[in-house]
This record gives C-alpha cells, structure tokens and sequence, in this order.
C-alpha cells in the first residue's frame, strides 16, 4: 500500500493545494481582505502568493523524496510512475495556480 | 484427479441455480456481468429512440412533433439513460465481467455485493423507466439546476424521480468501486506485482477511486435538494440563506469526473485491445498507467469549467481554466501511446480495430472542441449553444461507445464461445460512423450559429433548417448502423459456430479460460512473472486445468480463491466465498422500498424499510464466519495459508477503508456545503446562531472518544484470549452517549426551514446520527458475535472493521459538533 500512496501522493497534494487556493480564494473575496494592504501589496495578494509558493515548494520536496533511496520505491516500475507524477505534480502546482500572481483577486 | 473431474467437482460447487431462477440467486461475476451488460445495453436503447425523439422534433423549424412539456423530458431522459443508466453500468458490467478473469482469481472481492449492486441498479433503472412511461419523467434537463428544479417552479414528482432515482442506482456505482478497488489490490494471481497487472485493470482501479470520491457530492446534492423540496429545508434558495450555485458546485464536482469515468475504463479497452490488432505490446506501460492516474487527479480540478458564466471573479475562472488545458497533455500522452503502438506494430484491420479507428478521428476532434471551451471568452460565446453539446457527443460518444463497441467485438468470441459468422458489424461501423459524424458535425455548427441547446423548436427564418435536418438525418443513419450492431450480436449469440479458443492470440488471462467461461474460471490459479502470461505459454490453459496451479485440488464445497499483497502479489491469504444467494435481491428490493416510500411520500414506510435494511444487513454478516478456528490450510504449490477470516485486514476492512473513503467525501461535501453558504450566499448571517452547549460538546466528543477506545480494548482483549465483551460495552455505552449529545443538538438547531444555517446544522447533526446508530448496531452484533462464539485470538477480523467505523464516527462526530458550536461561542 506504501506503493500506491507514492503513486498518489503528489496529485493528491496538488488537488488538496488547488481546493484550498481556490477555497482561500472565496473566503479573501468574500470577506474584503483586498482592502487591507501589506508592503504595497494586499494582504490578499501575499496570501495567495505565499500558499502558491508553499504548495510549489511542498511539491519540490515531494519529487526529490520521490527520487531518493530513502523514501522512494524499490520497485523500478512504482518509482518510475511516481516520479512521473512527482513532476505531473509540480507542473500543475505551477501552472494552475499561477493566476494569483498575474490577475486581479475579487473581479 | 484428471482435468474432467475437476472440471465436474468445481462446476457443482460454483453453479448458479439453472434456468430463470439463478438469475435471481446468482452471485457469480461472470453471470452478473452479463446481465448488467444486458440491462445497460436495453437502456443504451431506450436512450437512443429518445435520441431519435429529439432529432425528429428538431428535423424541421416549428415542428409541432411533441410539445414543450414532452420535448423538457425526452432531452432530460436521454442524458440521465445514456449518463447514469448505460455508461457508468456498461463499464461496471464489463469489469464485473472481466476483471477476475484478468486478474487470474475466481470472482470478485464481494459476490453478494456484486448482485445488490446489480439490483439496485435494476430497481433504480425500474423507477426511472416507469416515469417516462407514464409521462411523469424528469424534465429539468440531466444537471437538474435549481431553482428551475426546485419546490416552486418544478412542484410535480418528476424531479422527484430523478432525485431519488439517481442516488438509488448510484448505491450501485457505489458497490461496484469497492468491489473493484478491493479486488485489483487484493484478488489477484499470485506472483501478479503492480507492474505486471494488465492495463485494463490500472484503468478499472483509476475509475473506481474515482467514483469514491466523485459520485457522493452529487449524492448529497440530491439529498439536499429532495429535502428542500420535501420538507422546505432552503439550500438552494437565496432569500433564506440557500444559494443555487451550491447545487452547480456539488454537481459538477461530480459531473466533470464522469466525463472521465466513462473515458478512462475505454481509454483501458483500448490499451487492452489495440496491441492485440497490431500484433504488439502497448509502448509506454508506465507511462500509459501515469497518465491515466495523472487525468484523474486533474479531472477533479476542472469542475467550474462548466461555470464560466456564472459571475465568478476572473481568478477564479483562470485558475479552472489553466487545469481543463493542461488536462490535455496526459490525455496526448495516451494519445501518442497508442499511435506509437500502432507504429511499433502490425496493425490488422479487422472489425474491433475499426471502432478503435473511429474513437481516434472522434474522440481526437472532441479534445479540441474540449480545449477550446476551456478557455473562458469562447465559453462565454459558445456557453449553452448546440456547440458545447455537440462537443460532448464527440467526446462521449467517441470516447466510450466506439471503444466499448470495439471492446464488445474484440470479447464476444469469449463470451460466446463462437466465431462471426455474418458480417453486418462492418456495414454497422460504416453507416455510424458516417451518421454520427453528420449529426454532430452539423450541431457544432448551428451552435456557432446560435441555437441554444434545448429549445424545442425554431423559425423558419432563423437560418438553422437545413442543418438541422442533416443532423436529423445522419441521427438515423447512425441509429441503423446501431440497430445493426445490435442484431449481429444477437445472430452471433444464436447461429454462430464454436470457435477456437483465444482467437486473436492475445497474452492476458482471460484467454487461458475456456470460451465462454467456466462458473470457476480457473480450474487452478496461475503464477504470474510477466504482463502478458499466456504470450509464449500456449501450453499454460493445459496445465492449469490440470490442477498445476494454487488450489488446483478443490474442497468438496467451498468456493475458493487467494489473495495477494497489494504490491508485490505475494499470496496472503485463502478466500471462502459465500454461496448463491437470494439476500442481494430482498436487500435491493427492500433498498428500493425505502427510496419509494421518499418518492411516493408514505413517511410511515421509511422506518419501516430501514428497519428491514437492517435486519437483512445483519443477517447478511451473521451469515458468514465460522465457530471454530481453520488455521493455515494447504493452497498448492507448496503453500499454506490462514483463512481470511483469521487476519487483522481482511478483505471486509479493505472494503470498509474504501467505503469509509466515499463516506469522508460526502461529510466534507457537506462541510464544503456549509462553508460555501456562510461566505458567498447571500442573506448571511443567520438571524440567530446555535446556543451552544459545553455539555452537549462535551459529551458528544468523550462520548465517540470512549466508544473508539472501547472498540480497541475489545479488539486487544480478543487478541489475548479474553471475550473483549466489555470493551465493547463501554464503547457502546459511549456511542449511545454521543447519539444522545446530536438528537439534542438537532433538536435545538434554530430554525431549520428559514434559513440555510439551520438546515445546515440539522443535515450535519443528522449524519452524525446515523453514523453513531449505525456503529452502535455493529458494536451490539459483534457483542452477540461473541457470544455466540464466532471470534477467536484466531478469528479476529470483524474487530478491525467495527475499529474502523468508530473511528471515523469519532472524527465526523467531532468536527460536526465544533462547526456547530464554534460561531456561537465566537460570538
């Protein structure tokens, strides 16, 4: 079974990342946090940001605990698939996600 | 012992009751994947001529055909057939049909739960039937939006049926995905490690996790919107705090996953089938198998996709519309496989090959169309025009019925036993391919042109005429061809002669059966060390018959088989599977019971039908296990191994995980629910907030907390040679403890019928409650089980499974009393 969950962990972690953006998302819009301004940036924007880069960062890590001898698979074909995913993973981390730096938040 | 013999002792022990009356008492796959097959194929009809319905209504401007009214129910008929009732159970028929033979096992996990699921969908389909038979079908189109579906402007009972309906064949879908998790993990041949499992059972595994998690928000979708309807309970409605988007949300979390629970197990019929045509093996395994769990996962972050005109913030549009087109690149990743293969091989252009040939063109073009309404300022322009349902037949019809059309072909030798004789099935193939090309061409162009989808007429003036009659047309051509395809199987059925077994010299192991099968499929088990066994082995079918393999030599009445760990196919465990039974029918018959008695609004009935349900359930688990230990028995080969029965994780607890999992998404569905209302609905707050209650909490968190640690006392003390009665005493008296802390709080939730807050609250208090009843009940029976002396240190597996349901009571128990209370001790 420890097979299986290296096979799903990474598009789990990135399902489980875009739900909670997109919840985030809802929640900012919902309750004004635009309005509330950090660094020149509000404090909405850095929220976002800085859950797109832990979720980035969460699938880095993923990968590479993928790729390693300690926590990566014995077998070369469960390996070879989760590391596939590993960066399946990472890509859609950075690429579905990468709205909340370049679009307005609540319009 | 000779092959005959065995042949004849293991025949007696698997046999159905002949003639009719085994089709109500079978528990056998390969009986109940046929009639499934039959039943979803009888609908596939159904939905056709209503297909045909709508094209005859649309063939001519200002047709005066059938009326609004009628027209409102032909189009939401046909999606709901060809949606619930044929596609998800064709692919639950051919799985139930072929996975044990794939897999080199003798049934599936859970028999009996293989033919309540089979009636369930009978009955569900029965209701569903009746309503179009009787003019009261569903007319709110498949996806049932409120507030057109809703108490106010839909008051009759035809949303009732579809409501009701639905969720009672979904128990079905339901049933089948355990089944199927539980048997590729566990019901394999030994020596069968992940890597040598075939591709189609990689897909089954994908679609059914898929169906876990994709098919409960739907469920409660329809169980909040009957409730709204039944009792008032405003969910969808926005003066009372309800908002009818929470319905879209529930359902396409749902209905974009379909698109690809019906893609993916024909996205495995092809991997199976197109190697074979070409004389070759699949390229890319691995990659094949990345893909489709790649395609799973992104299909669950595509759901708002269908919402692009809903007024959602533009980043929230982007985000949906970046996951629909990187969907693509796994779907081009299975694409370019199977090109590849093609290329690596030597590709025959026989009958199954042609359908592969046709879902290419078809499913290819449906892609684009697919891509292209992923972007948001053509969704907008296209949104609700005969565009996008064109776009969907492209991808549904060539995504599924030309592959499972070619999947029939490629396994009806063995299913049957005989070879084609006539040829209709390539004229068949040519005049569908031709005819639903025209239909459906012709419909993405009168949407470029503006035709809205469901209307049930137009002007003359509006320049949609002539193509509308070509679509019209071709509809029919595409029906003959169907119609056709339909009356070669039946002459193939009838007239055929015998064939030779493994006609297209295929290496997967439904082949070393004979053709058709055998009840016990394998007369011995085989070991696995390659993908494709049979490749290079013609001898391997003559040896397992004669007993060369596991549990080649058969105890007298037992129905028997292995299973393996997950991983590495090692065997663990011998299987005893319950016999013929008509259990599943009376459970489903009862099931059905209890939904009618919803639809038809006899309240008095429903106690009673779950009372029923409950009575024929515990019947169900009392009537396995067994009063003395068995110990390790001899499975062949040298090889002994302990009963199921006598281990920690049976195949029942794997069942229940995979249960519970289904379960965990519809509680944080409900969650979702309840947190989508309080930030986006509008007329939030509530007038009031629940009065909370540090007693209430209290003990309904050290209630479910004792009724867990009960159930592992007893579990521990079982283990040590005590009775673990005891422990399971207090656990109960904890359960009965927590029910008592949620009637209250139920009692006590502020007006459920004026605003959603309140109706919030009773739904999640209310689940809360059925789970403790429920844990509750196993806790009694497996006191009773141990009194009557059904556990052992040996026979401990039913400790685990009621663990399991204690568990999650205590989690859903927890979280369920905290959002009730928390916003009133906030303030």
């Amino acid at each position: 079974m420890i097979d299986l969950l290296r096979i799903l962990i990474a598009p789990l972690v990135w399902l489980a990342a875009f739900s909670g953006i997109y919840g985030l998302h809802g929640v900012g819009c919902a309750y004004g946090w635009s309005e509330i301004t950090v660094l020149s940036l509000s404090l909405f924007r850095v929220a976002l940001l800085a859950s797109w880069g832990a979720t980035v960062l969460i699938q880095i890590g993923l990968l590479l605990a993928l790729c390693s001898d300690r926590f990566g698979s014995g077998s070369l074909f469960v390996r070879r698939v989760s590391v596939t995913l590993g960066w399946v993973g990472l890509v859609a981390a950075i690429w579905t996600l990468h709205p909340v730096a370049i679009l307005s938040s609540c319009s | 012992m000779n092959a005959l013999r065995r042949h004849r002792k293991l025949t007696r022990v698997w046999a159905s009751e002949p003639g009719w009356r085994g089709w109500f008492s079978t528990v056998n796959h390969t009986d109940v994947g046929r009639m499934f097959l039959a039943t979803s194929f009888f609908f596939f009809l159904v939905g056709g001529v209503l297909a045909m319905l709508i094209r005859a209504q649309l063939a001519t401007p200002d047709s005066a055909f059938v009326g609004p009214e009628v027209y409102n129910q032909l189009f939401t008929m046909h999606g709901t057939i060809m949606m619930f009732l044929f596609a998800i159970p064709t692919f639950e028929g051919l799985a139930i049909y072929l996975l044990p033979k794939m897999l080199g096992t003798r049934d599936l996990a859970f028999p009996r739960l293989t033919s309540y699921g089979y009636w369930c969908y009978f009955f569900g389909g029965g209701m569903m039937l009746f309503s179009l038979l009787f003019g009261i079908a569903p007319d709110g189109g498949w996806f049932m939006y409120p507030p057109l579906t809703g108490p106010l402007y839909s008051p009759g009972i035809n949303t009732d049926f579809w409501l009701i309906g639905i969720t009672f064949v979904e128990i079905s879908a339901i049933c089948a995905a355990v089944e199927f998790c539980v048997s590729i993990l566990r019901y394999r041949a030994p020596g069968m490690s992940l890597d040598k499992m075939p591709i189609f059972a990689w897909y089954a595994l994908v679609t059914s996790l898929m169906i876990l998690t994709g098919f409960p928000p739907l469920i409660l979708g329809s169980v909040l919107l009957e409730v709204e309807r039944a009792f008032g309970l405003p969910f969808f409605q926005a003066d009372l705090g309800g908002d009818s988007l929470l319905w879209q949300h529930l359902f396409w979390l749902f209905g974009h996953p379909e698109v690809y629970i019906i893609f993916l197990p024909a996205a495995g019929v092809i991997s199976t089938v197109l190697p074979v045509m070409c004389r070759t093996t699949l390229l890319g395994y691995g990659w094949v198998v990345a893909a489709a769990v790649a395609l799973a996962f992104l299909s669950f972050g595509l759901w708002v996709h269908h919402m692009f005109t809903t007024g959602i913030p533009h980043m929230g549009l982007a985000f949906f519309s970046a996951a629909s087109t990187l969907v693509a690149v796994p779907t081009g990743v299975q694409v370019f496989a199977w090109i590849g293969t093609m290329w690596k091989g030597q590709p025959q252009l026989r009958l199954p090959m042609l359908h592969i040939l046709g879902f290419f063109v078809t499913f290819v073009m449906g892609g684009l169309t697919g891509v292209m309404v992923a972007i948001v300022p053509f969704d907008w322009q296209a949104h609700d025009t005969a565009f996008v349902t064109a776009h969907l037949h492209y991808v549904l019809f060539g995504g599924f019925v030309f592959p499972i059309l070619a999947g029939i072909y490629y396994w009806l030798p063995l299913f049957t036993g005989r070879k084609r004789f006539f040829r209709l099935g390539e004229w068949a193939f040519a005049l569908i391919f031709v005819g639903f090309h025209g239909t459906f061409l012709a419909m993405h162009w009168v949407g470029l042109l503006g035709q809205r989808r469901r209307i049930e007429t137009y002007d003359a003036d509006a320049g949609w005429t002539a193509i509308n009659f070509v679509s019209s047309v071709s509809g029919f051509i595409m029906a003959i061809g169907l119609a056709m395809v339909l009356i070669d199987v039946l002459l193939h059925w009838v007239v055929a002669v015998r064939g030779e077994r493994n006609p297209w010299h295929a290496g997967s192991l439904e082949w070393v059966t004979m053709n058709p099968p055998p009840a016990y499929n394998f007369a011995s088990l085989p070991h696995v060390d390659k993908r494709e066994p049979l490749a290079g082995d013609p001898d391997l079918p003559v040896r397992l018959a004669k007993g060369e393999g596991y549990l080649g030599d058969p105890f007298v009445t037992w129905r028997e088989t292995l299973t393996v760990e997950a991983a590495s196919g090692r065997p663990d465990y011998l299987v005893i599977y319950p016999t013929n039974t008509r259990l599943p029918i009376a459970l489903a018959a009862v099931t059905g019971l209890f939904f009618l008695s919803l639809l038809i609004k006899v309240y008095w009935l429903t106690p009673i039908a779950v009372f029923g349900v409950a009575a024929l359930g515990w019947w169900w688990v009392w009537s396995q296990g067994r009063q003395s230990d068995l110990g390790p028995q001899d499975v062949g080969r040298g090889l002994s191994l302990p009963p199921s029965g006598e281990t920690d994780r049976s195949p029942g607890w794997w069942g229940t995980a995979f249960l519970l999992a289904a379960n965990a998404t519809f509680f944080g569905s409900l969650i979702f629910g309840y947190a989508f209302l309080w930030t986006v609905a509008p007329a939030w707050p509530p007038p009031e907030w629940l009065e909370p209650s540090l007693l209430e909490l209290g003990l309904g968190v050290g209630g479910v907390v004792a009724g867990s640690v009960g159930t592992r006392v007893a579990a521990r003390g079982n283990r040590t040679g005590g009775a673990g009665s005891s422990g399971l005493l207090i656990g109960l008296a904890g359960t009965v403890v927590a029910a008592a802390a949620l009637s209250t709080l139920m009692l006590r939730v502020p007006a459920p019928g004026g605003h959603a807050y309140g109706a919030t609250l009773l739904v999640l208090a209310g689940y809360a409650l059925f789970h403790a009843l429920l844990t509750g009940l196993m806790q009694v029976f497996l006191i009773a089980r141990i009194r009557r002396g059904y556990t052992s240190p040996r026979r401990r597996a039913e400790f685990p499974i009621v663990g399991l349901w204690a568990d999650y009571l205590t989690v859903i128990v927890v979280l369920s009393l905290v959002v009730a209370h928390l916003p009133g001790m906030l303030g």
